[in-house]
């Protein structure tokens, strides 16, 4: 029902909201090359404006300086030395050993890229359209008067972070290497996992302004054929001008927009998306971020850490156990406190009883009221503490904390147990990174289902979630599997986490084939003692 | 958009019968609650009517640690009226707070409503969805409510520590807790009679104590009589309900006394019918260590465990001897063996039912008891001088 609603509500905006309509896809001039450098050279300062980081260099070449070129780039997003040393230089030099008449023609440009440029990656194009964009992405374009080509030359090269410890996910025992901003960097950490030539990467451009690569990754021939067209072509569907996270993205191909859950993953690890690559899924990386995304989701993918797969068995499943249980109590604690002291007091053991009702004896406020005070005080801290530089957090936490923990009981606002009860639920929300937003938002509704009618309350938004949930597809795989529909075969990586030996075929629910990834019977087996 | 427009209705349909179908709850903050933790019912001699004696907890007296403050973490009110409702109803009149059952622990009658029958007064307990079946009965062995008004010597609230010191009492089998529901189970019986603890006040001033002792016997509803600390043994050895105790028996070699634990014990009523004639055997095993001994015998001798364990045997039948001679006097089956017989008999059982009270006295118990001594304990010999 909430899915209907939500779709009249969206209707009904179409209807009012209707701006200006904007044309996204890229246009320009659709003019060719010609054959006049002074010409072409005209076109493009129309086109790239007067801005000083654009860098015409207009040269003479040849025997006698015959020939008239120029380059164009832009400064900053070029490596000087590449331009100077495998372009300008080979020209200046080699061309002199060409003879006099020289025609100057394609073949001229043709002769220049096959034997004079010492760059790697050199394109030959005839439209001004490519021109800009090649320029734009920090390559170099090399016209030569009299010829109807140009040349594109890859030479990108600008500031950037390296390859540094990922911030979220964090493990003990594990690779600590993150994704960076550049998309190059990123793709070639997930090579280097996957030395396979399976590994394909396909690349487009999204954005009307920002022009930003996006990359979907995945494993030819394990990822199935329909996944990967149906993330060609949510992506090609976007028509916006600007992408500038991987977030952008993710709201574009998402299949339930409106959905607390989201059903679209991202990390900031290449070991965790080559994982994922190699169980079937799809990556798709964005240029200038750290976060890539990963199709299809399924929710117990929030509970699976890189660190259990890496660890033994044992402590890994306690961990997986625990970390359900941490997030059960992360979004029902506040309200089952809540429903049980003001609803359920028989439930509670009488001794407790009498030291609950010791501790709520004089508080001016119903339970619910204090749980909702002391919910979004510390969300407001947590916000702080993640937006404030390092220097103030201190202090904040200091503040954040005394205030939470001390002041408000001894002043008679909040009764104790609620303290105890928030601050349960403040750690237990810390442990499942990946549905923190989700929990802080179902914390609350849950909080006033239980103020207004206690248990009953709280079961009906169980239910309510668990339907949801259960009704939720990411890109065609259902995301309450292999809980609902049961897999049973899949359940070795749910609750518990079997040894990495008995794992021996893929997640039937993301490879709908199960296929087989290892021998089956992987059994470490030593040779006994006799 | 048909589909939606159905998905819509039945989701409205859903939604109102949830809604419509929840049980009975109600929103109250914890210091709106007077929390009841005992209740004893007595009746008021000339006028007839009934008193009603609640205990109610001050949570705050409670947490107050040390600090002064002389006050008591409870307070004791009566109401009077005619009937448990009415008068419960009328503390609206006294306390800012409403009575709040879900927690009560024990609930007391006193003799004379005992004798009276307490079928009528126990009526709101069970229909009245505040209040539980898990409540413990007791029967005062004079005025009940005067019992709540004892100052515990270990705890703060008179009727937490009755009901502590009913849990206590599996350590003697001497006395029991009967809980409200296990009361009635035994009332709607229709022989089986039901029982409940007995409390009495003893000592004077400051060294008034709640002791438990012994067992009352209903007949219906109505009391019949009291079983004594042995008696209650017995019966809880028939219907298997001894936990743990002491029993004591003379030394084999004669100068002392041995005290033998009982770890576990069970029990089995067969009942068997031989040319109209109900006879029913009763077999009791029970496994059991050496306590403690007063005479310097060896004990650790098969001869004389086995000794040991006959002596035992025998002071169990005799426990039993005497409860079984108690309920025929009184004519009470307080052990369900009408029940057994029903279970085993039931074609003959309609029959049987309707003289049940004639039949009860003159049934042929067999008692067969296995007692076992297990072990000795920390020593084996006692420790004395050796001998030369």
């Amino acid at each position: 029902m909430i899915g209907f609603i939500l779709k009249k509500l969206r209707f009904w905006q179409m209807l009012k909201f209707n701006p200006k309509k904007e044309d996204y896809t890229t246009k320009l001039p659709q003019s060719e090359i010609s054959h006049d450098l002074g010409k072409n050279l005209k076109i493009l300062k129309d086109i790239m404006g007067t801005s000083r980081d654009i860098i015409f260099r207009e040269f003479a070449f040849g025997h006698r300086g015959q020939v008239k070129g120029a380059i164009i780039f832009i400064d900053g997003l070029t490596d000087k030395s590449t331009i100077n040393q495998s372009i300008i230089k080979p020209l200046m030099f080699d061309s002199r050993l060409t003879g006099p008449e020289e025609k100057l023609d394609n073949d001229y440009i043709d002769l220049i890229k096959t034997t004079m440029l010492y760059a790697g990656d050199v394109e030959q194009v005839t439209s001004i359209n490519d021109i800009v964009d090649g320029c734009l992405s920090g390559d170099t374009i090399l016209f030569i008067n009299g010829c109807k080509d140009a040349l594109l030359i890859s030479t990108e090269g600008w500031e950037s972070r390296g390859v540094e410890d990922a911030k979220t996910d964090a493990v003990v025992r594990g690779p600590r290497e993150g994704f960076s901003e550049s998309l190059r960097t990123n793709t070639a950490l997930l090579r280097r996992k996957i030395k396979s030539t399976e590994f394909t990467l396909e690349t487009m451009v999204i954005g009307k302004r920002t022009k930003t690569s996006v990359c979907i990754a995945y494993l030819k021939g394990l990822a199935n054929p329909s996944l990967i067209e149906e993330v060609r072509r949510r992506l090609e569907r976007i028509n916006t001008d600007a992408i500038l996270e991987s977030g952008y993205i993710e709201q574009f191909i998402e299949d339930a927009p409106f959905s607390l859950f989201s059903t679209v993953a991202n990390s900031e690890k290449p070991d965790v998306v080559a994982a994922k690559l190699l169980e079937g899924r799809a990556a798709i990386l964005v240029d200038g971020t750290p976060f890539v995304l990963t199709v299809p989701m399924l929710f117990i993918e929030s509970f699976q850490s890189a660190e259990d797969y890496y660890s033994r068995p044992y402590f890994a499943s306690l961990i997986r156990t625990l970390r359900f249980l941490a997030f059960v109590i992360s979004v029902l604690n506040p309200a089952m406190y809540v429903a049980v002291s003001t609803f359920h007091q028989e439930l509670i053991p009488t001794p407790l009883l009498f030291t609950q009702a010791a501790a709520h004896e004089g508080i001016p406020f119903p339970a619910v009221v204090q749980a909702l005070i002391m919910g979004v005080f510390f969300e407001i801290l947590r916000e702080a503490g993640v937006r404030l530089p390092r220097p103030v957090g201190q202090a904040v936490s200091i503040v954040g904390a005394l205030v939470i923990g001390e002041a408000a009981v001894s002043a008679g606002v909040i009764e104790a147990p609620m303290v105890i009860m928030v601050a349960i639920t403040a750690v237990s929300s810390f442990v499942i990174p990946a549905q923190t937003d989700v929990g802080a938002i179902l914390r609350i509704i849950y909080l006033i289902l239980a103020g207004t009618m206690g248990g009953f309350g709280i079961l009906l938004g169980l239910i309510g979630t668990l339907i949801h949930l259960a009704s939720l597809r990411s890109f065609g795989t259902p995301y309450f599997s292999p809980l609902a529909p049961l897999t049973a075969r899949d359940l070795k990586d749910v609750f518990i986490r079997a040894p990495i030996w008995a794992m021996s075929t893929r997640p039937r629910t993301i490879d709908l084939k199960g296929s087989q990834r290892q021998k089956s019977n992987l059994k470490p087996d030593p040779p006994s003692d006799e | 958009m048909k589909n939606r427009v159905r998905l819509l209705k039945l989701t409205i349909i859903c939604v109102l019968i949830i809604s419509s179908t929840t049980g009975c709850w109600n929103r109250r903050e914890l210091d709106n609650l007077a929390i009841v933790t005992g209740i004893a019912i007595d009746k008021i001699k000339d006028s007839g009517k009934t008193q009603l004696t609640v205990q109610i907890v001050k949570p705050a007296e409670l947490k107050r640690e040390g600090g002064g403050g002389t006050g008591k973490a409870y307070v004791n009110n009566t109401n009077t009226g005619d009937t448990i409702f009415g008068s419960i109803r009328g503390f609206t009149h006294k306390f800012s707070q409403k009575l709040y059952f879900q927690h009560n622990q024990i609930l007391i009658f006193s003799l004379d409503i005992a004798k009276e029958g307490v079928q009528k007064y126990i009526d709101f307990f069970l229909r009245d969805p505040e209040t539980r079946l898990t409540v413990l009965v007791l029967v005062a062995k004079d005025k009940a409510g005067e019992i709540l008004d004892v100052e515990p010597q270990l705890q703060k609230i008179p009727a937490m520590d009755i009901t502590n010191i009913l849990e206590a009492q599996s350590a003697t089998s001497q006395s029991s807790q009967v809980k409200l529901e296990q009361f009635l189970t035994r009332l709607m019986s229709k022989t089986t009679a039901p029982i409940a603890p007995l409390i009495e006040i003893s000592g004077e001033g400051s060294e008034k104590v709640a002791l438990i002792s012994g067992m009352a016997v209903f007949k219906k509803d109505k009391l019949a009589g009291q079983l004594n600390a042995i008696e209650t043994r017995g019966l809880l050895w028939v219907i298997g309900e001894v936990k743990s105790g002491i029993i004591d028996v003379d030394s084999p070699d004669g100068n002392g006394k041995v005290s033998l634990e009982i770890v576990r014990a069970s029990s089995k009523i067969t009942p068997e019918i031989k040319d109209g004639k109900i006879h029913i055997k009763v077999k009791i095993t029970e496994e059991g260590n050496l306590g403690s001994q007063s005479s310097l015998e060896n004990y650790a001798l098969p001869r004389a465990v086995e000794s040991l364990e006959k002596m035992k045997a025998a002071a169990i039948r005799s426990e039993v001897l005497a409860v079984l001679k108690k309920a025929r006097k009184l004519n009470t089956d307080i052990f369900g063996f009408g029940d057994s017989v029903y279970k085993k008999y039931p074609k003959l059982w309609q029959e049987l039912e309707t003289r049940w009270d004639e039949i009860f006295p003159q049934i042929e118990v067999e008692v067969a008891v296995e007692a076992k001594l297990r072990r000795l304990g920390r020593i084996t010999e006692p420790a004395n001088p050796e001998k030369e």
